[in-house]
């Protein structure tokens, strides 16, 4: 099998333009659908009359936030900011802030607008979620540490306050205590939808596809430059050829969606979520899934142009079932939806994103990697039958 | 060291191979001899265990192939008829995959391609890409490939065809020269000349069957066909023809085209004593044209048609 394997690592250099274009075509398309198409995000301008940490803490939850686009600012920009209408709104953190959320007492903040409208009402109700959050938080970590302090009293109550308060924050990042349920502007960014982080999801997946069963597909080079044959009379097993071609087309796919992961992390500030482990669960059973179907694809086919004629039409039209163009929370129709399920592309771009949009943990990778690695199972047993 | 005992192979409806029974000894050049479709190569491809036959036995060096491929899979060189190499790679590249499937590594594989270079005369280009390379160069590493693990047995299936003389000369020559270094040849080939030159042992193919097999002089024992000698003197008369009737062993001479004709048992012997009786005539020779019974005559005696049809 090292032959093989040695073989299809020399013959990769033909498909490193091929492999070059289809990641750089995968960032490209992410900054055009995830920026350019991204909602529109009106400006607030934060006055912090406080200065203090829980109110430079607030501003930090708020800029995590995509629905709004917050800018610092001083009380004279931003009347003048409103009055322009440069700004739909600015946010006053008044003094005494960081005393009275401390306190469990209720926080004064105020909001310049010119008028009241649904945006507004969103801003309120972000506001009220991300204070409730803190609020809690900082409940809790004072009644953990007087706890501990209780125990230990040689450690320091102050730090222990604040790791813990860190802490539950953290755990808040993808969760509102509050669900929104009134139809307002941007209920839709609550429920975890990011167009970015859709895209460079769906994309990884989709030019990952192509990469991979091309790569399988070199089986097909094979037979056309009639090497197949001469391989199945010398020593070497079919399985070993078959085995050889699989591992390098899986190590290739493997690199290129490593690559698309980072690149979504570093170019585009993409956080994977809470649950890189699961990420890279689904991962791993998708690439086995796809280059598995790559197999099967090139069994029922002679050639690699046949291929190339092929592959575009099958990959597209499941990635575009698959939700890895749009999220399929869009699609009504039952019919397309049950198509999706059978697609590997709705199951790995489902899965990453309940992980990366959602927050949710390795639980979330466990039904997709099974039917991944399920899809897997049959497309290389059929593949498998059908070469030999 | 090879048997094959009663081979039959159908496709379908269609019988490629029926009843082929040969046995190649070794240190033989076996031929096997036929025109397109005979069922050369779907022999070869059972021989080599790339197809199962639907009945019949081979047996390699003793062992049924069939229910163990792997001595004679390790054992096997093969040539096919068509080209199976990488385009894109090297011919480096090529020899060092061939070299790897085959179980070699390192310095001794390394040693080897150096070697194969030499062999198949590449050496000047052998770090070029094969899609570079002339058909005649492509033909060459295709044997050099097969050569790298210094096969036991190799077969090569039509290994001349669609090349230019000089590198089918050069393969020609490689062959005999593997040959002496101790490695035993199955040669198929439709050019008759080819195998005339090449083999020890010949098998005539046709239609899935084998129609003759021996040694090349058994097969034209099967026509009975005479040397035919065509003479050219400067002046052709009567008085020449009787004298040239009178050689013993000449069976029948005529005036044909303004030289004669004559039909003989043994050329060799009979040119010796024509070049007498035109001196003796005080004629001279201007040419000589010597047809001795071969390998198409003897297709054509069994098959009732051409070799190339």
């Amino acid at each position: 099998m090292l032959s093989i394997i040695k073989l299809r690592i020399l013959r990769l250099k033909d498909d490193v333009s091929v492999l070059i274009l289809m990641t750089v075509m995968a960032f490209g398309l992410t900054a055009i659908f995830g920026i350019s198409f991204n909602q529109y995000r009106p400006t607030v301008l934060i006055v912090d009359e406080d200065k203090s940490s829980y109110s430079e803490n607030l501003i930090d939850e708020l800029k995590r936030n995509n629905a709004f686009n917050f800018v610092n600012s001083d009380i004279d920009n931003a009347q003048v900011g409103i009055e322009e209408g440069k700004a739909a709104a600015a946010l006053l953190i008044n003094k005494g802030f960081n005393d009275n959320i401390e306190n469990g007492k209720n926080v004064d903040l105020g909001i310049m607008k010119i008028k009241d409208d649904a945006m507004i009402l969103a801003l309120q109700e972000m506001l009220t979620s991300i204070t409730m959050k803190m609020s809690v938080g900082i409940h809790i970590s004072n009644i953990t540490s007087e706890l501990v302090y209780t125990e230990k009293p040689e450690i320091n109550k102050e730090e222990i306050k604040l790791n813990a308060y860190k802490n539950i924050m953290e755990s808040w990042k993808y969760k509102n205590p509050i669900k929104v349920t009134a139809t307002i502007a941007n209920t839709g960014t609550n429920s975890g939808y990011d167009n970015l982080m859709h895209s460079i999801i769906g994309f990884t997946m989709f030019f990952s596809m192509y990469t991979m069963v091309f790569s399988i597909g070199t089986i097909l080079y094979d037979k056309q430059y009639k090497t197949w044959e001469r391989m199945l009379v010398s020593p070497v097993s079919k399985s070993s050829i078959v085995g050889g071609s699989i591992v390098v087309s899986y190590l290739t796919g493997a690199v290129q969606m490593g690559i698309l992961i980072l690149g979504g992390k570093y170019l585009f500030s993409v956080d994977w979520g809470n649950s890189i482990a699961g990420v890279l669960m689904i991962c791993a059973a998708f690439i086995f899934a796809v280059t598995s179907l790559g197999l099967m694809m090139s069994s029922f086919i002679k050639t690699q142009a046949q291929l190339g004629s092929i592959a575009p039409i099958v990959l597209t039209s499941t990635s575009m079932l698959g939700g890895c163009m749009w999220p399929l929370e869009i699609v009504n129709n039952k019919a397309l939806l049950f198509l999706a399920e059978l697609t590997p592309q709705k199951w790995a771009v489902q899965g990453v994103e309940n992980i990366a949009s959602k927050g949710m943990g390795i639980e979330a990778a466990v039904i997709p990697t099974i039917v991944l690695l399920t899809m897997g199972i049959i497309y290389f047993t059929i593949g498998v039958k059908r070469i030999s | 060291m090879l048997k094959i005992k009663n081979l039959y192979k159908n496709f379908g409806s269609i019988k490629a191979v029926e009843g082929v029974s040969f046995e190649v000894k070794k240190g033989d050049i076996y031929g096997l001899l036929g025109p397109n479709g005979a069922g050369k190569s779907t022999t070869i491809s059972i021989i080599s265990t790339l197809l199962q036959p639907t009945s019949g036995e081979v047996l390699y060096e003793g062992s049924n192939i069939f229910l163990d491929s792997k001595p004679i899979r390790r054992d096997l060189g093969i040539v096919p008829q068509d080209i199976a190499l990488y385009p894109t790679l090297t011919g480096y590249e090529n020899l060092l995959f061939w070299g790897n499937v085959y179980g070699l590594k390192g310095s001794q594989l390394k040693k080897r391609i150096s070697e194969i270079s030499d062999i198949v005369g590449l050496n000047e280009r052998i770090k070029d890409r094969v899609d570079k390379y002339s058909g005649g160069m492509k033909r060459r590493l295709n044997i050099g490939a097969a050569l790298l693990h210094m096969p036991k047995l190799l077969i090569m299936d039509e290994p001349t065809v669609g090349i230019d003389p000089q590198s089918r000369n050069h393969i020609l020559d490689t062959v005999l020269e593997l040959n002496k270094q101790g490695i035993t040849i199955i040669y198929t080939s439709h050019y008759m000349e080819e195998v005339e030159y090449l083999c020890n042992q010949i098998c005539i193919m046709d239609e899935g069957k084998v129609i003759a097999l021996g040694r090349k002089s058994e097969l034209v024992e099967l026509v009975k066909e005479k040397t035919q000698i065509s003479i050219r003197f400067d002046k052709t008369d009567v008085c020449v023809l009787n004298s040239l009737k009178e050689i013993r062993g000449v069976f029948d001479a005529n005036i044909v085209d303004e030289g004669i004709t004559l039909f003989g048992d043994n050329g060799d012997t009979l040119l010796a004593e024509i070049i007498a009786k035109a001196t003796e005539h005080g004629r001279r020779i201007e040419s000589i044209d010597v047809k001795k019974p071969n390998l198409e005559a003897v297709f054509l005696h069994l098959t009732g048609k051409a070799l190339r049809d």
